[in-house]
């Protein structure tokens, strides 16, 4: 093991994460006192740092070996990519979650420390390059995330949110522990290059196959318990339902982005062979086949919820449907040619759906949450800017142009659409009347806001911090359903390296 | 540079409404007006510098480079009239809504530029994803008209509309994507470019599924018989502009892209699916007309009747016959004259009484001699008296229905419908019975004794009124008594896409996959150079 200390520039915005992490934990305990509402700007300061530094570094991440403590993480684009979208959930869930908990009493300053914890755990996940760090990227995540889910201490459904979502968690992460036990113990190695190396020795090695699929599919299984996937979806609608709103944004963007780019390296790259799993194409037939199921159940049960962050819950697995054809065409299409895709929508969805939960955050008040669809009814002429507003997330979250949803899925399409291989084709016919489905709920929103009269009048968030956050999400939204270009080409330069 | 001018400035005159407050409200109906004037003058503009060969006034600029989308607008004989068509009555429509709409004035202009220029778009686009784009802002804009400004099951009726829509056009897609894919794997190129892909020849079968999906969009649009239940529902429940859009302009988007899209790309599945095609037709013309004859509601009426003449038109399309082909586009043009009127028309009835229940009424030409004469010129404009625009289309749909036997074999293509002879003469009855459930209405409503004491006092047209029908009925008359202003545009165009077809299905070699133009590599940038006549 050596260490080279030119290593450490590399990991900069990480370690920036860190920092911030600890200065914001002191700064509550030392500097705290009542006054609170310095600690949003500084995180969301320390995040445009980090996101600073991504960005100077995309260029030279470009070429030669990224590989850094000895091969523990890979800080390539890929990683860079998905790090920009982490930063800026972690600076958007911040702006929206400091009114919302000063609004219903619950802000403390561990929050602000814990979520940028949690997003330093992303990162290392986006950047794992060994079972290892996949491992501690996943753990200091998820952690974070239990506990943020029951940060509203008073609110009895955000502590039942939290002690469920940490029960199935901790049961899911046994299940990925277990998995890459046996993974290492049919390669031999943790570290993600060598196990690529070794797979086709233990593929053809009869004895040591079954141990190598069963290992491999408990990892699969656990990622899919992150990324929300049915049947691993149990834990969704309760713990997004009772996530203080902010949370429930940060978890449906965050940790579903970074469970996906996991996932891409493990599956798109470092298991990437025909032979690897069951049956005759692989995981291939075994990520479409999960993938029809997430999007019918998410999108059936999604039509039947009245209260709006369990919609939003049950829309988030079938979106996690969507992407799970993206990763069938990791192994159809070509790596390099889905991956692409699958950055581009994951980069849409976040947006639309931090934009979305910010909305259902700024129209609660003290007691009056306002989660339930009827009361939403009247918005459009009471407060038709965030009616606007969430009629354009409703519609980019249905995959209506011009929105970056729109094109995510389109493009998303494609890429599955790949080699005209007929089975993609009628997964893909399956997506699309999903989609028709989706939009029926997601016009449910629609629909009470403008086409009924409201009952109660909303006292939303008197915060320009949450509007701002909104503002943002609508123009990325937007920008980039009609200028996809630039996506595209930082998407499909985002070459991750072993 | 005109097209892009035309299609945007709608939206842009939407944007800057939204900076008018909203207790303007005269001031914003009239800026509406303005724009859409504005609007309707420049799309007058096309008509200059025109020429008959392939498509005019090209627009092509690069829009996402690496998956080879381009913003490519043209019009040629057979989008032009459809876009003069959604200019000319856009203004009609805001004009006519001048007091039906009292709540939510500014939104229900914004939402009526930004459909404008939907429509626009979509008529124009040349590239396949520009195309999907367009479709699909038309659809939330009328969704927000049918919700917010609809009736009381409005609710119902805009859900319905979106679902129905939604689920042809996504299934559109996916065929948009599959050709799309395919073409990439024969030639190297990623291209939406409309020109391009309708030269790719697939495999019969490929066709086949290609085309049910275009096909299933466009039909759920026209609406053919047994798509049309969204019909009704949404014409009932939403306001009169709303109708009056809907049947004027949007239901031409089914056939118009049949015709454009489906027919062209995929030429083999066409002639397998032109019977039942034609069998759907000829059925919904009669079951449109029976329904319409057994209706109360004025505007449940007319909309079953938008059911029997659009199925007219798909008729005539699939009969594959010039002048069939022609007829159908003309069909297109007098129905959104007519029926925009006649929904018109309803409308000032309904803001006088708050019903349209045909019983109520009887006697008004008593009370409303210029709203007689107005009413009378619009249905016997629908019924297709000659002389009137209804007249010239249908009868050149029956006539080259008739005749497409011998024309097609001719040509020695194949027979797109067995017996044509009889798809005309069972189509012809729909003539007849839209005269009886035409005047049956008139006669309901207009004549008679004036017995209910409600219509007593019933005012006649105002100077509005008169200012929103004028248009009208002068264009169905031109329409009806001088037709080559309009066919010597949209004759050539159909002529081209006719020849082009004959020669895409003379280039297929078997079952394979092979190109329609087999030498050297496509170039999608330098083919609406080749192709566009007209000025950038």
């Amino acid at each position: 093991m050596t260490f080279d200390i030119s290593q450490l520039g590399l990991t900069a915005p990480l370690f920036v994460m860190m920092a911030a992490g600890v200065i914001l934990l002191l700064l509550e305990a030392f500097a705290g006192g009542r006054q609170r509402g310095y600690l949003m700007p500084i995180t969301v300061g320390f995040c445009l740092i980090a996101l600073g530094l991504e960005l100077t570094s995309w260029e030279a991440a470009g070429s030669g070996s990224r590989s850094v403590f000895s091969g523990l993480l890979s800080v390539d684009r890929m990683s860079i990519f998905f790090d920009c979208l982490f930063l800026s959930a972690t600076a958007l869930t911040a702006m929206v979650a400091g009114p919302y908990m000063r609004e219903h009493r619950f802000e403390f300053g561990e929050f602000y420390s814990i979520l940028v914890f949690g997003a330093s755990g992303m990162m290392i996940l986006a950047a794992a390059t060994d079972l290892l760090t996949v491992f501690l990227g996943i753990e200091t995540m998820s952690i974070a995330v239990y506990v943020l889910t029951g940060s509203w201490r008073r609110n009895a459904k955000s502590s039942e949110a939290a002690m469920k979502y940490f029960l199935a968690g901790a049961f899911a992460t046994g299940v990925l522990l277990y998995g890459m036990a046996l993974v290492y113990g049919m390669c031999g190695s943790t570290s993600l290059a060598t196990i690529a190396h070794e797979v086709p020795r233990v593929m053809g090695d009869p004895s040591s196959t079954p141990l190598f699929i069963i290992g491999l599919l408990m990892i699969v299984a656990a990622l899919g318990f992150k990324v929300a996937a049915v049947p691993f979806h149990m834990w969704a609608p309760d713990a997004y339902e009772g996530a203080p709103t902010p949370v429930t944004a940060f978890m449906a963007a965050g940790i579903k982005a970074a469970a996906f780019a996991t996932i891409i390296r493990l599956l798109g790259y470092t298991f990437n062979r025909p032979d690897v799993a069951i049956g005759a194409s692989g995981w291939a037939d075994l990520c479409s086949v999960l993938a029809v199921i997430t999007m019918i159940v998410g999108n059936v049960a999604a039509l039947r919820q009245d209260n709006i962050k369990r919609m939003l819950a049950y829309s988030s697995i079938a979106h996690a449907g969507y992407l799970l054809i993206g990763v069938a065409a990791l192994a159809t299409s070509g790596a390099n040619d889905a991956r692409g895709p699958l950055l581009v929508y994951l980069f849409g969805y976040t947006f639309t759906t931090l934009g979305a939960f910010g909305v259902v955050a700024w129209l609660g008040s003290r007691k009056d949450e306002r989660l339930s669809i009827d009361d939403w009814a009247g918005l459009g002429s009471r407060h038709p800017a965030a009616a606007l507003a969430m009629t354009i997330f409703m519609l980019s979250l249905g995959g209506v142009p011009p929105t970056a949803g729109f094109f995510g899925k389109f493009y998303l399409f494609r890429a599955a659409l790949g080699k005209t291989n007929p089975w993609m084709t009628i997964v893909i016919v399956i997506a699309v009347l999903n989609s028709v489905v989706s939009v029926a709920y997601y016009l449910r929103v629609v629909m009470a806001m403008y086409f009924r009269e409201s009952l109660r009048e909303p006292k939303p968030l008197p915060s320009r911090a949450v509007a701002v956050a909104i503002v943002i999400c609508i123009v990325l939204v937007l920008g980039f359903g009609i200028l996809p270009d630039w996506l595209i080409r930082a998407a499909s330069e985002a070459i991750p390296t072993m | 540079m005109i097209l892009t001018v035309l299609t945007f400035l709608p939206l842009l005159g939407a944007l800057g409404l939204l900076f008018i407050p909203k207790e303007e409200e005269n001031l914003l109906r009239g800026s509406a007006i303005t724009i859409a004037l504005v609007t309707f003058g420049v799309s007058l503009c096309l008509l200059f510098n025109w020429s008959d060969s392939g498509f005019n006034h090209v627009v092509d600029v690069e829009w996402v480079k690496s998956l080879g989308i381009h913003f490519h607008l043209g019009a040629d004989g057979i989008s032009l009239w459809l876009v003069l068509l959604t200019t000319f009555l856009m203004p009609i429509v805001l004009l006519s809504s001048w007091t039906a709409i009292h709540k939510k004035v500014r939104e229900f202009v914004v939402v009526m530029l930004i459909l404008e220029t939907g429509m626009i778009g979509t008529f124009l686009a040349l590239d396949l994803f520009v195309f999907y784009v367009f479709w699909e802002i038309m659809l939330i804009p009328m969704y927000f008209i049918i919700g917010i400004w609809g009736g009381d099951r409005r609710i119902y009726a805009s859900i319905k509309f979106v679902l129905y829509t939604m689920v042809g056009s996504l299934l559109m897609v996916v065929a948009i994507l599959y050709v799309y894919v395919k073409y990439h794997d024969i030639k190297g190129v990623w291209t939406f470019d409309y020109a391009t892909l309708s030269k790719l020849v697939l495999a019969p079968r490929e066709q086949l599924y290609c085309f049910a999906a275009f096909a299933l969009a466009f039909c759920i649009k026209v609406p053919l018989f047994p798509l049309h239940t969204w019909l009704p529902d949404a014409h009932v429940e939403a306001p009169t502009a709303g109708s009056a859009i809907l049947a004027g302009v949007l239901l031409k988007f089914g056939t118009y892209a049949l015709l454009r899209f489906a027919i062209p790309f995929f030429p083999d599945a066409t002639i397998a699916a032109a019977p039942l095609l034609g069998v759907l037709a000829v059925i919904g013309v009669v079951y449109g007309s029976l329904v319409a004859f057994a209706q109360k509601d004025m505007k449940k009426l007319v909309a079953y009747s938008s059911v029997a003449h659009m199925a007219f038109v798909v008729l005539g399309i699939v009969a594959w016959e010039q002048k069939a082909i022609d007829g159908a586009i003309y069909q297109m043009l007098a129905h959104g004259i007519a029926t925009g009127g006649l929904f018109l028309a309803i409308g000032v009835i309904y803001e006088r009484r708050h019903t349209r229940r045909i019983d109520e009424f009887g006697g008004i030409a008593a009370v409303m001699p210029k709203f007689t004469a107005v009413f009378l010129i619009i249905t016997l404009a629908s019924i297709g008296l000659p002389g009137l625009s209804g007249f010239v289309g249908e009868f050149l749909i029956l006539n080259g229905t008739f005749g497409s036997y011998a024309a097609l074999a001719k040509d020695a293509l194949p027979q797109f419908l067995p017996h044509p002879k009889i798809f005309a003469a069972v189509a012809t009855t729909g003539v007849i019975f839209s005269a009886v459930y035409m005047l049956y209405l008139f006669q309901k409503v207009m004549f008679g004794p004036l017995t209910n004491p409600r219509n007593r006092d019933l005012p006649d047209l105002g100077k509005r009124e008169l200012a929103v029908f004028l248009p009208l009925i002068v264009m169905a008359f031109w329409l009806g008594i001088y037709p080559s202003t309009f066919l010597k545009t949209i004759d050539p165009a159909v002529k081209t896409t006719m020849t082009a077809f004959k020669e895409k299905l003379k280039a297929q070699t078997g079952v394979t996959t092979v190109m329609a133009d087999s030498g050297g590599t496509p170039q999608p940038e330098a083919a609406p150079s080749a192709e566009g006549g007209g000025a950038q």
